[in-house]
C-alpha cells in the first residue's frame, strides 16, 4: 500500500499514524528512495477522486510531507514546480488551508522572489475571493497566515505590486470581508496593518478604515474553553493600533469615533476614548490642528459631568495627548487648541468651588504636565484672571476654590520643571518658567492667606499651605529667603498657634516641614531649628507642658535622612542640659521618647554603616552610665521602670545593627553596666544584692535582645539560666522587673544555644532538683518560667516541643493552677517585640504551623475527656492559640474547632477568651462559611445574647461591638434561605443595642441592623 | 442624561470642615499638650504587662461612662446618605447640617420620648427630590435609632419653594407608610443609604 492509501485510511481514526505516514514519506524524500515526482503521480488519482473529501486529506497529505521535509532537500525548481502546482490546486474550493499550509512550508524552505509573490497573491485573490465563502474557520486560518507571512516578509514586492495595480488595494481589503472568527481577525489587523502605516492609500483610505472599523466596538467575549486564548482586549488593542496606524483615517475616524461616543454603554465610551487617544498620538500635528477643537468640546463634557471616573481620566489623557501632538508642530495651532481651553476653564472659575471649577483644575493640571509651552501658554492665561478673581471673592469657601486650581497647576509645574533635587520632564530649563512672573504674587497670596485666615479655616489654611509647599519645591524658583518665609510660617504654625479640631493644620504643617527638608535640609536647620529649640526648656520647673508639641513636631523632622544627624544631636544636647539642669522626670521621658521617635526614623540610616559607632559613643555609652551610676549623674527618672525601658530601646536600636565585635565590648558589661563592682555581686547572679539595682535589669534585657549570636555572653549560659530562674522566683520583685528578667531567659534560649545543645538545654530545669515540670511544685512564679522557656523554644520549631507540650497541656487539668496556665496559652504565639529577626533570634517562618499541630488538636481531644469544672479552662487555652494563629492555619481543622468556640461565647468573665472566639467565628465566616451553616441557629442566639448589655450579665463594649460585627457578617456569607428564619428575631433583639451605653456598640449595631433589615430584600433588578 | 438633573452644578464642602466628633482620646491627651506621637513607640504587647494580670485589665472601669446620643451621632447617621442624583453625600452636598438637628429631651420625667428634629435644605430651591431626600432621611433614622425616638424630618424653612406641602407629606404617618410600599421609590432610597456608614 502507497503512504498515501495508509494516509487516508489513518486520517480519520487515527491523527497521530496518520502524521507517521507523512514523515515516513518525508524521510524517503530526503534520503532519495522516494522521487517527488514518484510522490505527486501517487498522490494523482486521488487529487482527480470525486469525492471532495478525499482530495482535501490529500493535500493534507501533501502539506504536512512538506512540512516535515527536511530544508535543502528541495531544489529551487522543485520548489517552484511545487509553487506552481499548488496554486493551480487553489482552483479547487476543497483543501485550500492545506494548500495554504504547504505553501507556508514551502517558503520556509527557500525564499521567493518577487515574481512568485505577487503570482501567489494574485492567484488567491482570483481564485478565493471573498474568503469568507470558506465556512470552516481552520481553513481560513492558514490563508491569513500565507498572507500574513508574505506581507512581512515581501513588502517590497506587494507594495510594487499595489503601485503598479490601481485596483489591488481595494481587491485585497475587499478579500477579507466579514471574516468573524477572533483568531482570524487578529490576523487580519496585522495583515491591514502593512498598507495602513507603509502605502499610499489614497483613495483607498476610506475603505480600508472600514474594513476595520465595521468590527468597533468590540464586544467579543471568549468562550470559556477558548483553545487559542484571545481576549476581546488583544483584539481591542490590535484594533486600537489599525486605526490610529494612518493620519489619512483622520476625517473617517474621528466622526464615527465622536457618534459612538454617545453610547450608553460604559465599555464602548471607553473604547472610544482609549482610541481617541492613541490615534491623537499617532497622527500627528498638522491633522490634529484640524480636529483638536472639535475633540475638546466633545471630551470636555465627560469631565465636566464625571459618569464614570476612569472614562473622565482617559477623556484627561484624551486631551492631554492632543496637547502633546500640538506642541511637536508650530505654536499657531497649539494656541487655537489652548485659546478655548482657556476660556472655558476662566468661565468655570467664576463660581468656584463647584464641581465645575474642581473639573477645571484637573483639565488644567493634566494638560499643563504636556510640556513647558503648554503649561507656560496656560499660566498666562489662566493666572492673570485667577489672581483677579481671588482679590474680589467674598467668601472664604471661593477663595478656597480658586486656590485649588492654582495648587493643581503648580504641582503640574513641579512635574514639568522639576523640583530642587531632580529635574522634571522638561529637563533644565527653569528659566523659561512663566510661573516667575507670577513668583511674588502668589507667594504672598499664599503667605498672607495662611497667615491670616483665622484657625477655624482648616480647608482654606490647608490649601494654602499645600500651595506654599508645592511653590517651595519648584526647581529654581524661590529663593532661599522665601522659603525660610514659609518655614518661618509653618513652624509658627506647629510651635505657637491654638490647637483647633483635629489640628488638620499643624500635622500639615509638620509633614510640610519634612518635605522642606528633604528639598532644602540646611534652609530648614537654619530657620526652623533655632525656633525648636528656642521653645525647649533646658528644665521645665516653672514651665506648663507645651513643650510636648514642639518636641514631637521636631521628632518628625527626623524623618527626612538629610537632617536625622542633627535633629539627634540637637536632641542629645538638650537632653545633657535637662539632666544637668535637674529638670522634672515628665520631661526627661519626653526627651528620651523623641529621641527613640527619631531613631526609629533612622534606623535603615544606621544599618548602612554597622562599623561607625558615633551613635554608640555619643549616645547609648552615656545612658548606660547614667543607668547604673548612683552619683549626680543619675537622673531620678532613671529610677522609673518605663524610663528605663525607653532607655534600653534606644541602646537597643543603636546597638542591634553593630557589628559583632564591636558588640562583644557591650556583652561584656551586660550586667555591670560600668560599674565597679564584679558581675557576682550584681542580679541576676546576686539574689542579695540591693533591692535599687535590680532596676538595670531592664536595660540588660534590651541590650541582651540587641546582640548578635555570634556574640558571648559574660558568663557561663547554664550559670545564666540557672541564676535567672531563681531570680525571677523572688516575690518582692516588681512585675516589670519579673517580666524583663522572664524575657531574657527566652532571650538566650532562642539566639544562644545551638540546635543540639537545645534538646538537652532545659535538662537541668526539669530535672531534679528544680523539677520545672512536677505538678506538686507548680506555683505562678514557675508557671511564667515555664511559658518564658517555650516562648523561646517554639520560635525555633525545635523538635523538643513534641516532648514539653504534652506536659505542658496536662497542667489543664491542675485543680489549683489550670486557669492560669490556661490564660498563659495567649502568650506563646503573641508578638513580641523583643524576640524578633531584628534582635537577632532565630524565628521559623512554619513556627506558628508546628505549635497548632501539637496543641489544637490535642486540646480538642482532652476537652472531651475533662471534667466539667476543669472544661472552661481548655476553652481558654484554645482561644489563647487560636488569638494569634494566621486564619489560613486554622482555616484546615476549623469544622471540629465551631463548637468549642460557641461553647466559649458561654463563659462568664473571660471577656478576652469571647473575644478571640468571635474573631475565630468572623474569620471562619468570611473564609469557610459552609462549616458554620449548621450552627447557624446557635451561632445567631450566641451573638446575640453577647452583644446586648443587659442588667444581669455584662460584656465589655469591644465583646459587643465585635460579636455584633459578626452578626453582620451573617447575611453576607451564608445563603438567603438559610439565614431568612432568623430576621425577625435579629432584627427585633436588636434593639436595645440601638440604645447601648457606648457609641461604638451602638454604630455596629446600627450597621448590623440595616444588613438584616435589607435580608428579605430580594434584589430583583440585579445587573 | 445629564441635563435632566436639576442642579447639574452644586456647590461642595470640603471634608475638613464638615463637622465631626473629636477622637475622645485625642481630645483628653491634647491636655498635655501632645498628639500621642511618642505612643506607638511601646508596642501594645511588649514584655512588661504581666500576662498573667489581664483579665484584671480588660475590664475598663471606663465601659460604664455613657455617651449619649448626641446631634452629632444623628449627624453621622445622615451626613453619608448618598444625593439621588450626585454621587455625593448628603452632608458634603450641606443637604443636612450639623445645627439643623435638635435633639428634645423628654418632656416629663415619667416619659422616655425624645424627639429628632432635621431640617434639610435643599440644594437649590425648586429641587423636585426634596421629598425623596427627606423620605431617605427618615427611613434611615427610624432604622438606625431607638425606638424611644421621635423622629421628625422637614425640609428648613425658606429654602424650598413648596417647603409646606413637602413637610405636610413627609409629616404625615399614612402617606409616608404608602410611599414606602412603592418598589421604585423604595428602590431609589436603598441606593441612597447603601453608602451609610
Amino acid at each position: 500500500m502507497s503512504d498515501i492509501q495508509q494516509y487516508l485510511l489513518d486520517y480519520d481514526r487515527n491523527k497521530n499514524e496518520a502524521s507517521a505516514t507523512a514523515q515516513k514519506s518525508a524521510t524517503r524524500l530526503s534520503d532519495g528512495s522516494l522521487k517527488l515526482l514518484t510522490l505527486i503521480q501517487e498522490l494523482g488519482e486521488y487529487l482527480n477522486s470525486e469525492d471532495g473529501a478525499t482530495r482535501s486529506k490529500t493535500m493534507a497529505f501533501l502539506a504536512e510531507v512538506l512540512s516535515l521535509t527536511p530544508p535543502k532537500v528541495l531544489t529551487l525548481q522543485q520548489r517552484n514546480l511545487l509553487c506552481e502546482f499548488l496554486l493551480s490546486r487553489t482552483e479547487d474550493g476543497e483543501g485550500l488551508g492545506s494548500c495554504a499550509k504547504a505553501l507556508i512550508a514551502l517558503e520556509e524552505r527557500g525564499k521567493w522572489d518577487a515574481g512568485n509573490v505577487q503570482k501567489i497573491i494574485e492567484t488567491l485573490l482570483a481564485n478565493t475571493t471573498p474568503l469568507r465563502q470558506y465556512k470552516q474557520q481552520s481553513e481560513r486560518y492558514p490563508v491569513l497566515r500565507l498572507a500574513d507571512t508574505l506581507m512581512a516578509k515581501y513588502r517590497d514586492a506587494l507594495r510594487s505590486l499595489h503601485e503598479s495595480n490601481p485596483d489591488f488595494l481595494s481587491r485585497f481589503i475587499a478579500y477579507f470581508d466579514g471574516e468573524k472568527d477572533p483568531r482570524n481577525l487578529m490576523v487580519v489587523f496585522s495583515i491591514l496593518k502593512v498598507p495602513m502605516t507603509e502605502w499610499s492609500i489614497g483613495a483607498d483610505a476610506q475603505d480600508l478604515f472600514e474594513a476595520v472599523f465595521n468590527y468597533f466596538p468590540i464586544t467579543f467575549r471568549p468562550p470559556p474553553d477558548d483553545p487559542y486564548g484571545i481576549t476581546a482586549q488583544d483584539l481591542k488593542d490590535r484594533l486600537r493600533e489599525c486605526i490610529s496606524s494612518s493620519s489619512e483615517f483622520a476625517p473617517y475616524a474621528f466622526p464615527a469615533l465622536l457618534d459612538k461616543l454617545d453610547s450608553t454603554h460604559m465599555n464602548t465610551k471607553r473604547d472610544v476614548l482609549q482610541t481617541i487617544t492613541s490615534a491623537a498620538a499617532e497622527y500627528g500635528p498638522r491633522t490634529m490642528s484640524l480636529y483638536s477643537i472639535t475633540l475638546w468640546d466633545t471630551l470636555k463634557f465627560e469631565i465636566l459631568n464625571v459618569q464614570e471616573e476612569d472614562l473622565a481620566e482617559e477623556a484627561l489623557s484624551g486631551l492631554a495627548t492632543i496637547a502633546k501632538t500640538l506642541s511637536r508642530g508650530t505654536d499657531g495651532p497649539l494656541n487655537a487648541y489652548l485659546r478655548p481651553i482657556i476660556k472655558e476653564c476662566n468661565e468655570h472659575l467664576e463660581d468656584a468651588p463647584t464641581k465645575q471649577s474642581q473639573a477645571a483644575a484637573r483639565i488644567l493640571h493634566k494638560i499643563a504636565t504636556v510640556s513647558p509651552n503648554v503649561i507656560n501658554t496656560l499660566l498666562a492665561g489662566v493666572l492673570p484672571r485667577l489672581f483677579t478673581l481671588y482679590q474680589a471673592a467674598e467668601t472664604m469657601a471661593k477663595r478656597r476654590g480658586l486656590l485649588e486650581v492654582f495648587v493643581q497647576f503648580i504641582t503640574a509645574d513641579v512635574e514639568v520643571y522639576g523640583d530642587w533635587r531632580t529635574p522634571g520632564t522638561a529637563g533644565e530649563q527653569s528659566a523659561s518658567n512663566a510661573l516667575i512672573q507670577f513668583r511674588e504674587q502668589a507667594l504672598g497670596i499664599l503667605l498672607s492667606g495662611l497667615e491670616t485666615a483665622p484657625v477655624s479655616g482648616v480647608s482654606f489654611r490647608l490649601v494654602c499651605l499645600d500651595g506654599l509647599l508645592q511653590l517651595s519645591k519648584v526647581r529654581g524658583l524661590l529663593t532661599d529667603e522665601d522659603i525660610g518665609k514659609i518655614i518661618q510660617l509653618l513652624h509658627n504654625i506647629v510651635i505657637h498657634e491654638q490647637s483647633f479640631g483635629k489640628d488638620e493644620t499643624k500635622e500639615a504643617a509638620v509633614n510640610g516641614l519634612v518635605e522642606v527638608a528633604y528639598q532644602k535640609p540646611q534652609v530648614v536647620i537654619e530657620k526652623a531649628f533655632p525656633a525648636f529649640m528656642a521653645q525647649l526648656p533646658d528644665t521645665d520647673a516653672n514651665g506648663p507642658k507645651e513643650y510636648l508639641t514642639v518636641l514631637e513636631a521636631f521628632a518628625k523632622l527626623a524623618n527626612e535622612e538629610k537632617v536625622f544627624d542633627t535633629v539627634m544631636l540637637r536632641l542629645k544636647n538638650k537632653f545633657s542640659s535637662a539632666v544637668s539642669q535637674n529638670a522634672s522626670s515628665a520631661y526627661i521621658v519626653a526627651l528620651l521618647s523623641a529621641m527613640l521617635y527619631a531613631l526609629s526614623k533612622g534606623v535603615s540610616k544606621l544599618e548602612q554603616s554597622p562599623q561607625s559607632s558615633s551613635y554608640y559613643q555619643d549616645i547609648a555609652l552615656p545612658l548606660l552610665k547614667r543607668t547604673s551610676s548612683t552619683d549626680s549623674s543619675h537622673p531620678e527618672a532613671f529610677d522609673n521602670e518605663t524610663t528605663l525601658d525607653l532607655v534600653g530601646r534606644i541602646c537597643n536600636m543603636v546597638i542591634k545593627s553593630q557589628a559583632a565585635d564591636n558588640q562583644q565590648a557591650i556583652a561584656e558589661q551586660l550586667y555591670v553596666l560600668f560599674r565597679d563592682e564584679p558581675q557576682s555581686k550584681l542580679p541576676p547572679f546576686d539574689l542579695t544584692a540591693p533591692s535599687a539595682s535590680n532596676k538595670t535589669m531592664i536595660v540588660s534585657t534590651h541590650l541582651l535582645a540587641s546582640l548578635r549570636r555570634e556574640t558571648r555572653l559574660p558568663c557561663e549560659i547554664e550559670l545564666l539560666i540557672s541564676s535567672l530562674a531563681n531570680y525571677t522566683q523572688q516575690p518582692n520583685l516588681s512585675p516589670p522587673i519579673r517580666s524583663a528578667s522572664l524575657r531574657q531567659l527566652s532571650l538566650i534560649i532562642n539566639k544562644f544555644y545551638t540546635a543540639s545543645e537545645l534538646k538537652t538545654c532545659l535538662d537541668r530545669l526539669i530535672g531534679a532538683p528544680f523539677g520545672l515540670f512536677e505538678p506538686e511544685k507548680l506555683d505562678p512564679f514557675r508557671i511564667r518560667i515555664i511559658f518564658a522557656c517555650l516562648k523561646g523554644i517554639l520560635l525555633r520549631s525545635s523538635p523538643v516541643l513534641a516532648n514539653l507540650y504534652p506536659s505542658l497541656l496536662s497542667f489543664l487539668s491542675h485543680p489549683k493552677y489550670g486557669t492560669m496556665v490556661a490564660h498563659g496559652f495567649s502568650t506563646l504565639l503573641q508578638p513580641d517585640d523583643l524576640l524578633t529577626k531584628e534582635n537577632h533570634c532565630q524565628i521559623s517562618g512554619l513556627h506558628k504551623q508546628k505549635s497548632f499541630a501539637l496543641l489544637v488538636p490535642e486540646i480538642t481531644q482532652s476537652f472531651r475527656q475533662a471534667n466539667p469544672e476543669t472544661k472552661s479552662n481548655y476553652l481558654i487555652a484554645l482561644s489563647g492559640v487560636l488569638k494569634w494563629m494566621p486564619f489560613d492555619i486554622v482555616m484546615e481543622e476549623v469544622d471540629k474547632l465551631v463548637l468549642l468556640l460557641l461553647q466559649s461565647l458561654d463563659l462568664k468573665g473571660e471577656d478576652l477568651v469571647k473575644e478571640a472566639a468571635v474573631a475565630t467565628l468572623t474569620s471562619t465566616l468570611s473564609e469557610k462559611p459552609h462549616v458554620i451553616e449548621e450552627h447557624v441557629g446557635s451561632l445567631i442566639t450566641r451573638l446575640l445574647t453577647n452583644s446586648i448589655a443587659s442588667s444581669e450579665s455584662c460584656e465589655p463594649p469591644r465583646v459587643r461591638a465585635a460579636a455584633l460585627r459578626c452578626l453582620t457578617l451573617v447575611p453576607d456569607k451564608l445563603k438567603l434561605e438559610v439565614v431568612l428564619p432568623y430576621r425577625r428575631q435579629v432584627c427585633r433583639k436588636l434593639t436595645p443595642a440601638l440604645d447601648d451605653r457606648k457609641r461604638d456598640v451602638r454604630t455596629a449595631a446600627v450597621k448590623c441592623r440595616a444588613r438584616w433589615l435589607e435580608v428579605d430584600e430580594v434584589d430583583d433588578d440585579d445587573e | 442624561m445629564d441635563l435632566d438633573k436639576d442642579n447639574a452644578n452644586p456647590t461642595i464642602l470640603n471634608p475638613s470642615d464638615l463637622p465631626s466628633r473629636r477622637q475622645e482620646s485625642i481630645g483628653r491627651r491634647r491636655n498635655e499638650g501632645g498628639t500621642g506621637l511618642f505612643d506607638g513607640l511601646i508596642p501594645q504587647y511588649n514584655y512588661l504587662n504581666d500576662p498573667f494580670e489581664q483579665s484584671a485589665l480588660s475590664s475598663d472601669s471606663e465601659d460604664e461612662v455613657s455617651e449619649i446620643i448626641d446631634e452629632q451621632e444623628v449627624y453621622d447617621l445622615i451626613s453619608s446618605i448618598s444625593d439621588p442624583e450626585h454621587p455625593l453625600s448628603l452632608g458634603s452636598l450641606a443637604v443636612v447640617n450639623l445645627p439643623d438637628i435638635h435633639i428634645q429631651p423628654p418632656i416629663s420625667p415619667f416619659s422616655s420620648i425624645s424627639t429628632v428634629l432635621v431640617e434639610i435644605t435643599p440644594t437649590i430651591t425648586h429641587c423636585s427630590l426634596a421629598t425623596v431626600i427627606g423620605l431617605g432621611v427618615r427611613v434611615r433614622l427610624e432604622q438606625a435609632l431607638p425606638p424611644r425616638f421621635r423622629v421628625d424630618v422637614r425640609i428648613k424653612k425658606g429654602t424650598h419653594s413648596t417647603d409646606e406641602a413637602v413637610n405636610k407629606q413627609l409629616g404625615d404617618k399614612e402617606r409616608v407608610a404608602a410611599a414606602l410600599e412603592n418598589g421604585t421609590l423604595m428602590g431609589v432610597i436603598r441606593k441612597m443609604l447603601s453608602t451609610c456608614e
